[in-house]
């Protein structure tokens, strides 16, 4: 198998990104072989690249679940203390809903914002590919392609108007 | 020649009219906005540092210093006492948790409803969520008394057999404020990683370069995380607003659940949470006509067209909570119940009568009177009057529900007038350190998220309808 060499081609706008995925895909790269990075939200449609998989809302439903669970431990714990008052339920039904609902939704946020650290690995501060352009509005396209193609696959960034295309260089945030 | 070029300029001069009004057709270069906002949160003027050191000095002395005092000397110093137990703590506890309502109102429910003029304020708003709620906890801890001992509040094995039970409507307060401070935490943090990593690229070093690069997790705008964050914050904003009526509601059950005349009242609820938003905005407006005036360039992103925007919120508002008033007020009076009766008449015609006068010009007359026309909402100064006098009239209300309400009851011979005594120096305390710490915040985080701004702009465009040339947003999402 050749060698593969990382690339980070860098465009002015949303436009020419495009346009160099879809030459990165008729060169004959898969769509895990390439990554884009941008300073605001691009939509995968926008790019013309498959759905991004998120484990946020499975995380987020994990956790409502969750804190419904410790939300039913604190509405019982009258249970492990009995006290019973003249005329008053041991575990009135109108107030557990409160406890549940908080809970809930205290869990399912929590889990939420968790989600995004564990599905993103945040936070990671070893060097990464980057190049502090991209917050000012540029936008990168990183990908792989076999060494001995370097040259090709270059040329194509750059007729699809790529600013720069440089070997991607893991470097400290 | 003159009938052929007139059409043109036309267009042209009503296509820069609509650029000026309105920010998302007003692109600028992106790494031109964000060093905008850069040079916003480094530019400090010698009248800050004094600004910062005159709140400094209240905090230090009107807070911890008074706060210090009554934890040597005991409750006492304060004014509460029988029949009045309920002071200007509990006053406080309620109006800051009311301003913390805005924050999520207009970033969570504006965002849910792809309100685009919300974009260049959210955060601004959503940090006098996280301060407002800061000063509510302060609140309730001042009331406590016997602070140190908090921790009785936990249920843990111990030696007085002594267990809390979670039905009781204080341990309500308690989650529903806790789940509402971390929730609107991790909202404001959420947004806030993609401007800290713009922040830690445009810092060459120092200690602000080590602060950036902490808090942005090493961010770097990849497909993935941006699917992460923006689902994140869906599932955020549409969770957060249950939560939001919850806190709001949850506090006026505290009183509504009592059966004492005035608070027994099935629409506190509800009333309670139109109060909450009613304060919340109008405290949003005073902050964005400060930040405007004092802070560089934030002339571009904050218009006329926001305030114009908030103010028919306000409006809108502002006729909410007169027709919950209303409607609490009438179903009292018609009950007939003597102590009910009493009570209203105390409202009127006591002492203190004039607050509840005052609460009703400032609440609903003032912001009727001045916000039904598009020139003055649209003023800067005029609407941040009107929002500090609802601030004002809010804070009455709370005051004439609790110290007021509790003056009189079904016993004369306890009632008592309050007169607050070292609450007075705390509450002055709670809103420096309100100020305070937003005034920090300013210095060290984007106020505005430049990259939501830049989305809207990116999604918004001109078209032409036959001779006149109209706003059009496209849905990106």
């Amino acid at each position: 198998m050749a060698d593969t060499v990382s690339l980070l081609a860098v465009f002015p706008d949303l436009e020419p990104a495009a346009d160099a995925i879809d030459k990165l895909r008729s060169l004959g790269l898969a769509h895990d072989q390439m990554n884009v990075i941008s300073g605001i939200p691009v939509t995968e449609a926008m790019l013309g690249r498959p759905s991004q998989w998120t484990n946020v809302p499975r995380l987020a439903l994990g956790g409502a679940i969750g804190g419904f669970l410790v939300g039913l431990f604190l509405v019982f714990t009258p249970l492990l203390y009995f006290v019973p008052v003249g005329g008053q339920p041991i575990i009135p039904g109108p107030p557990s809903v409160v406890l549940l609902f908080e809970l809930t939704m205290l869990g399912l946020l929590i889990s939420t914002f968790l989600g995004v650290f564990l599905d993103s690995t945040f936070p990671s501060y070893r060097p990464m590919q980057y190049v502090p352009e991209i917050s000012d509005g540029k936008i990168a396209v990183f990908f792989n392609c076999p060494e001995d193609e370097r040259e090709r696959y270059t040329q194509a960034m750059t007729d699809s108007g790529a600013e720069t295309v440089k070997e991607a260089e893991a470097q400290q945030l | 020649m003159a009938s052929t070029t007139m059409p043109m300029e036309h267009a042209h001069s009503e296509e820069a009219h609509l650029r000026e009004q309105h920010l998302m057709l007003d692109p600028r270069p992106r790494g031109e906005m964000n060093a905008m906002i850069m040079e916003a949160m480094h530019y400090t003027t010698w009248k800050f540092w004094v600004v910062a050191a005159i709140l400094g000095a209240i905090v230090l002395v009107g807070l911890f210093g008074s706060w210090g005092y009554m934890i040597a000397e005991g409750l006492g110093v304060a004014g509460v006492n029988r029949p009045v137990f309920w002071g200007i703590f509990l006053v406080n506890t309620v109006f800051w948790i009311g301003i913390s309502h805005a924050g999520t109102f207009i970033s969570a429910i504006l965002r849910v409803f792809k309100s685009e003029f919300r974009r260049p304020f959210t955060r601004a708003a959503e940090l006098m969520t996280t301060f407002g709620l800061v000063q509510a906890g302060f609140s309730i801890f001042m009331h406590m008394g016997r602070v140190w001992l908090s921790y009785w509040l936990f249920p843990y094995p111990n030696q007085r057999q002594l267990w809390p039970n979670f039905h009781s409507p204080l341990s309500w307060d308690l989650l529903a404020i806790t789940t509402y401070l971390l929730a609107s935490t991790m909202y404001l943090f959420l947004p806030l990683i993609p401007d800290l990593a713009m922040a830690r690229d445009r810092t060459a070093g120092g200690w602000r370069k080590n602060f950036y690069k902490v808090l942005a997790l090493g961010f770097r705008g990849t497909e993935g995380e941006w699917t992460h964050l923006r689902n994140a914050m869906n599932i955020f904003a549409f969770a957060i607003i249950p939560v939001m009526f919850s806190v709001h509601t949850i506090v006026s059950w505290d009183f509504a659940v009592a059966t004492r005349p005035g608070w027994n009242s099935t629409i506190f609820g509800p009333y309670f949470v139109i109060g909450a938003l009613h304060s919340g905005m109008g405290a949003v407006i005073m902050v964005l006509a400060v930040v405007r005036a004092t802070m560089k360039n934030m002339k571009y992103f904050i218009r006329p067209e926001h305030f114009d925007a908030i103010g028919k919120l306000m409006l809108i508002i502002s006729m909410g909570w007169a027709y919950f008033f209303f409607n609490d007020y009438m179903v009292q009076w018609y009950g007939g119940d003597k102590w009910t009766e009493a009570l209203l008449h105390w409202h009127e015609a006591g002492p203190m009568g004039w607050m509840w006068f005052l609460m009703l010009i400032v609440n609903v007359a003032i912001p009727w009177l001045v916000l039904w026309n598009k020139r003055w909402r649209s003023n800067p100064w005029i609407v941040f009057v009107v929002g500090l006098l609802i601030n004002v009239g809010m804070y009455l209300e709370r005051y004439i529900i609790i110290p007021i309400s509790l003056t009189i009851n079904r016993m004369p011979f306890t009632w008592r007038m309050y007169e607050p005594g070292i609450e007075i120096p705390l509450s002055i305390g709670t809103l420096a350190f309100f100020i305070l710490l937003y005034m920090i915040a300013s210095k060290l985080i984007p106020l505005v998220p430049v990259w939501e701004v830049q989305e809207g702009q990116m999604a918004h465009s001109m078209k032409k309808f036959g001779r006149e040339t109209v706003v059009t947003v496209s849905e990106l999402e």
